[in-house]
C-alpha cells in the first residue's frame, strides 16, 4: 500500500539506540601551580612550605554548594581528570554498522506535527527481508485513540539479526486526520547487515588425540571483546580448552586479583587463536561416513557490553571408513631423536570374519608427493602371521627418522599375501624429531 | 598569659632569623608576589574568559609590563593555554616556536643572578611542556604527541630519580603528582583511539602504586565495561565498594563524592543489565546528596530515554542547565539534548535555536558550540 497521497500530519522519527558510550575527552586541564611556577622552584624548601598555603589543593569543591565559575573546566582536581573518562554516557551519535548476531534495536517516534488531533492511530513496525516480513509491532488490536497537535507516541522496537545483506525497517500508521480523512503513512528505513566475524580450523590427528585449532577473524570495525568462545562436541567426544601458559610477570602482579587481562580481538582483520584437544569418549564407536566434531559457539561484546551471537556450523574431522583391517598405535617413544632408531608399536586388528594374512608390512616409497622423511630402519617387510577372524596381533616397527621437526609417518602399508589385497594408506601419524 | 608571649616571642625570632638567612622570605606572601598580577590571570582561567586572557598578556607585553624573565614565561603559558582552549592551534604552534630550547641557559633562574640570586633551577612552568607535546595531535600528527608525552614522562622520571634521596617531600610528591598526570594525559589519547590494551596496561601500572585509590579503580571498570568486559567491571566496582568499607580514601573523596562514585557505579551495572528502572533509583539518590552531581544528572536522562520516556529525559536536561548552569553546561550535556531534540521533534531547529542562544550568554569562551549540530 502506497503512501496516502497529500501532506501528514504524523511523521515518524527513528534513532538506532545501540548502548551508549563512555564520552572521552582531552580535558586540557591542568594543575595551577604547573602554569604559574617554574618546575624547579620546589627545590627550594621555602618555596615548598609556603607555596602550598597560598593554593590549597583538592578537596575543594564541597558536594552541594553550587560554584558559579567553571573552574572544572580548567583546574584538575586529581591526576586523574587528565584521563578524560569523567563518567558522562553520550549517546550513539551516527547509525553505525550492524552485523550478524546482534540485536537491532530503535527507538521510534510518531509526530503530529500538524495543527490538529488525529484519531484511531494504527501503529506497525516491520522488518522486511528479500521475501520476508518479520511483524515488530503492531497496534491493530488496541489502536491508539488519539495523538494531540505536538504531541508523539514513541516505542522501542528490538530484533535478533539472523541474516545477512539489505534489510528495511518499515514503519507503518494508519490514522483519522484532522478533517477526518482515513490516511495511510509508511516509512521505509533501510540499513545492511554484514558478517562479523570468520572461522578457520584445522584439525589434526596426533596419537589418540584430535586437535582442532580454530581461528577467529574479526571484519567488523570495532574491538571484539571474547566473552565466550566454546566448544561444543559433537556426542561421544569429550573435549579439553588448552591455553598457553601466563608470562611470569603476569603472575607476581600485585593487580592480578583485580584485573584478568581480556581477549579483545581488534578491528579490521584482528584474529585469535583457540587450541581444543578432543577425544572419542568410547572406545569402539567408529561410524561410518564423515566424523561430526561440533560445533563453536561465539559471544561476543562491544561498547558497554552490547552481545552478539553466533554459532559455527558442524565442524568436521578426518573421515573414518570402516575396514577390514585397522591398524592402531600401543606405543611410540616421547621423544624421537634424528637418525636414531625408535620403536613404534602397532595393532593390526582383523575385523572381518575370516582368518586373514599372512601379511607383510612396509613403509610405501610410492608417493613422493612430500619428501619421505621416516624410514624403517633394517629389513624393509616386515612378515606377519596369519590373524584370526575378529583378532588382532601386536608388532613393531623399527623406524628412523632423517629430518628435524615435524614429521609424518605416512604410507604404512599392510599387504594380504594370501588375498592379494593391499591396504594403504593405513594410519598417518605425525611425531616430532629432536636434535641429539 | 606568660606562655603566649613566649610563644610570640619564638615567632617574631624565628621570621627575623629567616629575614636575615634568606632574602627571598617574603616573596611567597600572595600570589602576586609569585608574577605580575597572576590572581587576575587565574580569576579570568576559572571565569573561562580566554578572550580576555589573550587581551591581558597582549596588553602586558605592549606596555612592557613584565619585568621579569620568569613573568614572560608565565604569561606566554597562559597565552598558549588560552590560544589552545579557543581551538587556535596554529596560533598556540606559534607562540611555542618562539621558543628556545626549554632546556636552554635562557630558562634557568642561575642565567640572572640579579633577579633570582640565590636561585637555581629551571623557570619553565610544567604545563608549557606538557602544552607542547598535547599541540601536534590538535593539528593533525598524533604520533608526534604521543611521542613528545612519553619522551616528557621520562623526563619527569629522571627528576624523580634525583630527588629520591633527598628530603623535601612536597617537591617529591608534586612530581609524583606530574608523572600521575602524564600516564593519564597518555591513556586519554590511546583511550580516544579504542587502544584498550595500552590503556590497561598503563592503568594496571598506576594501580601497582596505589591500588586504594577508588577513582582510578572506578575508571577501570569504565573501561573494562566499555569495552565489553562486564565480570572484569564487576569486579573492579566490588573493589571500589570494600574500599569503603574499609574506611579508606578520606583524603581523596569527602563522603557524599565517595557515597555517589559508589550509587553511579551501581547505576552503571544496571544499565547494562537494561535495568533501567534501577538504575534511575541509584542516580536520584546521588542527586538528592548533590544537587551538582552533573555525570548522574546525564546518565539519568539517558536511562529514561531507554526506557522509552524520551519527555521526561529532556525535562531532565533542560532542568539542569537551569538550576546549575555552570556545572551543567558540557559538550556532552548538551550533544546528548540535542539529539533528544532531533528525535522528539520533526521541526527541530527551532528549539536548538533557542538552546544555543542561551548557550552563547551563558557559556565560557571555550565552549565548543558546534555541539548543537544547528
Amino acid at each position: 500500500m502506497s503512501s496516502t497521497p497529500g501532506p501528514h500530519s504524523l511523521a515518524f522519527r527513528v534513532m538506532r539506540l545501540c548502548r551508549p558510550s563512555f564520552h572521552v575527552d582531552s580535558p586540557l586541564r591542568v594543575d595551577p601551580l604547573d602554569l604559574f611556577t617554574g618546575e624547579d622552584l620546589f627545590d627550594d624548601p621555602i618555596a615548598a612550605s609556603q607555596l602550598p598555603r597560598l593554593f590549597p589543593q583538592s578537596g575543594n569543591h564541597k558536594a552541594g554548594e553550587s560554584d558559579l565559575t567553571y573552574r572544572n573546566r580548567f583546574e584538575l582536581q586529581s591526576p586523574t581528570d587528565a584521563m578524560g573518562l569523567s563518567g558522562l554516557l553520550i549517546l550513539p551519535q551516527a547509525f553505525g554498522a550492524i552485523y550478524l548476531g546482534e540485536t537491532f534495536c530503535t527507538y521510534i517516534s510518531i509526530n503530529n506535527s500538524s495543527d490538529f488531533e488525529v484519531r484511531d492511530v494504527i501503529i506497525k513496525a516491520e522488518i522486511q527481508r528479500e521475501r520476508q516480513r518479520l511483524l515488530l509491532l503492531d497496534t491493530t488490536k488496541s489502536p491508539v485513540e488519539s495523538i494531540r497537535s505536538g504531541g508523539r507516541y514513541d516505542f522501542i522496537v528490538e530484533h535478533d539479526v539472523k541474516e545477512l545483506g539489505a534489510h528495511t525497517l518499515v514503519c507503518t500508521a494508519l490514522y483519522n486526520d484532522g478533517d477526518g480523512e482515513r490516511k495511510h503513512l509508511p516509512q521505509f528505513f533501510k540499513f545492511v547487515v554484514a558478517n562479523p566475524l570468520s572461522v578457520r580450523t584445522k584439525v589434526r590427528s596426533v596419537k589418540e588425540s584430535t586437535f582442532l585449532e580454530a581461528c577467529i577473524e574479526n571484519h567488523t570495525k570495532s574491538n571484539l571483546f571474547m566473552d565466550q568462545v566454546e566448544f561444543e562436541p559433537a556426542e561421544h567426544w569429550s573435549i579439553t580448552v588448552l591455553k598457553a601458559d601466563e608470562h611470569s610477570s603476569e603472575i607476581n602482579c600485585r593487580t592480578r586479583e583485580i584485573f584478568k587481562p581480556p581477549i579483545l580481538i581488534r578491528a579490521g582483520g584482528g584474529i585469535h587463536n583457540y587450541l581444543y584437544q578432543l577425544r572419542l569418549s568410547s572406545a569402539q564407536m567408529k561410524v561410518d561416513g564423515s566424523n561430526i566434531l561440533g560445533k563453536l559457539q561465539i559471544t561476543w561484546r562491544t561498547n558497554l557490553g552490547e552481545p552478539g551471537r553466533l554459532q559455527t556450523q558442524q565442524i568436521l574431522g578426518s573421515p573414518i571408513a570402516r575396514q577390514d583391517i585397522e591398524l592402531q598405535i600401543l606405543d611410540i617413544p616421547s621423544l624421537t631423536v634424528l637418525e636414531k632408531p625408535f620403536l613404534v608399536h602397532l595393532n593390526l586388528n582383523n575385523q572381518t570374519e575370516r582368518n586373514r594374512g599372512p601379511f607383510e608390512v612396509w613403509l610405501s616409497q610410492d608417493e613422493p608427493r612430500e619428501e619421505k622423511t621416516i624410514f624403517v630402519d633394517g629389513v624393509q617387510k616386515l612378515v606377519l602371521p596369519q590373524v584370526e577372524a575378529l583378532s588382532s596381533t601386536d608388532f613393531k616397527l623399527n623406524l628412523i627418522a632423517t629430518r628435524l621437526g615435524v614429521q609424518k609417518i605416512t604410507g604404512i602399508t599392510v599387504f594380504d599375501t594370501r588375498e592379494k589385497k593391499t591396504y594403504n594408506p593405513l594410519l598417518d601419524l605425525e611425531i616430532f624429531v629432536d636434535a641429539d | 598569659m606568660d606562655h603566649e608571649s613566649n610563644e610570640e616571642q619564638t615567632l617574631a625570632s624565628n621570621l627575623q632569623s629567616l629575614s636575615f638567612s634568606d632574602p627571598l622570605s617574603n616573596q611567597f606572601n600572595s600570589l602576586n608576589d609569585l608574577c605580575y598580577e597572576i590572581s587576575s590571570l587565574q580569576d579570568l582561567a576559572s571565569r573561562g574568559s580566554w578572550l580576555s586572557i589573550l587581551d591581558k598578556v597582549a596588553r602586558a607585553r605592549k606596555l612592557s609590563l613584565l619585568r621579569k624573565p620568569h613573568e614572560h614565561l608565565i604569561y606566554l603559558s597562559y597565552n598558549v593555554l588560552a590560544l589552545t582552549k579557543l581551538r587556535q592551534y596554529g596560533d598556540a604552534a606559534e607562540e611555542l616556536d618562539s621558543l628556545e630550547d626549554f632546556d636552554s641557559a635562557q630558562y634557568k633562574y642561575e642565567s640572572y643572578p640579579d633577579h633570582y640570586p640565590n636561585r637555581s633551577g629551571s623557570m619553565v612552568p610544567f604545563a608549557l611542556r606538557w602544552l607542547h607535546a598535547e599541540i601536534p595531535h590538535k593539528l593533525g600528527k598524533r604520533q608526534e604527541t604521543l611521542d613528545r608525552l612519553y619522551t616528557l614522562l621520562d623526563f619527569v622520571r629522571t627528576k624523580l630519580k634525583e630527588r629520591e634521596s633527598k628530603s623535601i617531600d612536597v617537591c617529591f610528591d608534586r612530581w609524583k603528582k606530574k608523572e600521575a598526570f602524564l600516564i593519564n594525559a597518555i591513556s586519554c589519547h590511546h583511550l580516544s583511539y579504542k587502544e584498550f590494551g595500552v590503556c590497561l596496561t598503563l592503568l594496571q601500572s598506576l594501580l601497582n602504586v596505589d591500588s586504594l585509590d577508588p577513582v582510578l579503580l572506578s575508571k577501570l571498570g569504565y573501561i573494562q565495561m566499555q569495552l565489553g568486559d562486564l565480570d572484569g567491571s564487576k569486579a573492579s566496582f566490588n573493589r571500589v565498594e570494600s574500599l569503603m568499607k574499609e574506611g579508606n580514601s578520606g583524603a581523596l573523596l569527602d563522603e557524599v563524592e565517595f557515597k555517589n562514585l559508589i550509587c553511579r557505579n551501581k547505576a552503571m551495572i544496571y544499565l547494562v543489565g537494561k535495568d533501567y528502572i534501577s538504575a534511575v533509583r541509584e542516580y536520584d539518590k546521588c542527586i538528592e546528596r548533590d544537587p551538582t552531581d552533573v555525570v548522574a544528572t546525564n546518565n539519568k536522562a539517558l536511562c529514561l530515554m531507554y526506557s522509552r520516556d524520551l519527555s521526561d529525559s529532556i525535562k531532565v536536561l533542560e532542568s539542569a542547565l537551569e538550576r546549575v548552569p555552570t556545572v551543567a553546561l558540557n559538550e556532552t550535556l548538551v550533544v546528548n539534548l540535542c539529539s533528544m531534540y532531533e528525535l522528539a521533534y520533526v521541526n527541530h531547529g527551532d528549539i536548538k535555536k533557542t538552546l544555543s542562544n542561551w548557550i552563547a550568554r551563558v557559556a565560557p569562551d571555550d565552549f565548543d558550540s558546534s555541539c548543537t549540530r544547528i
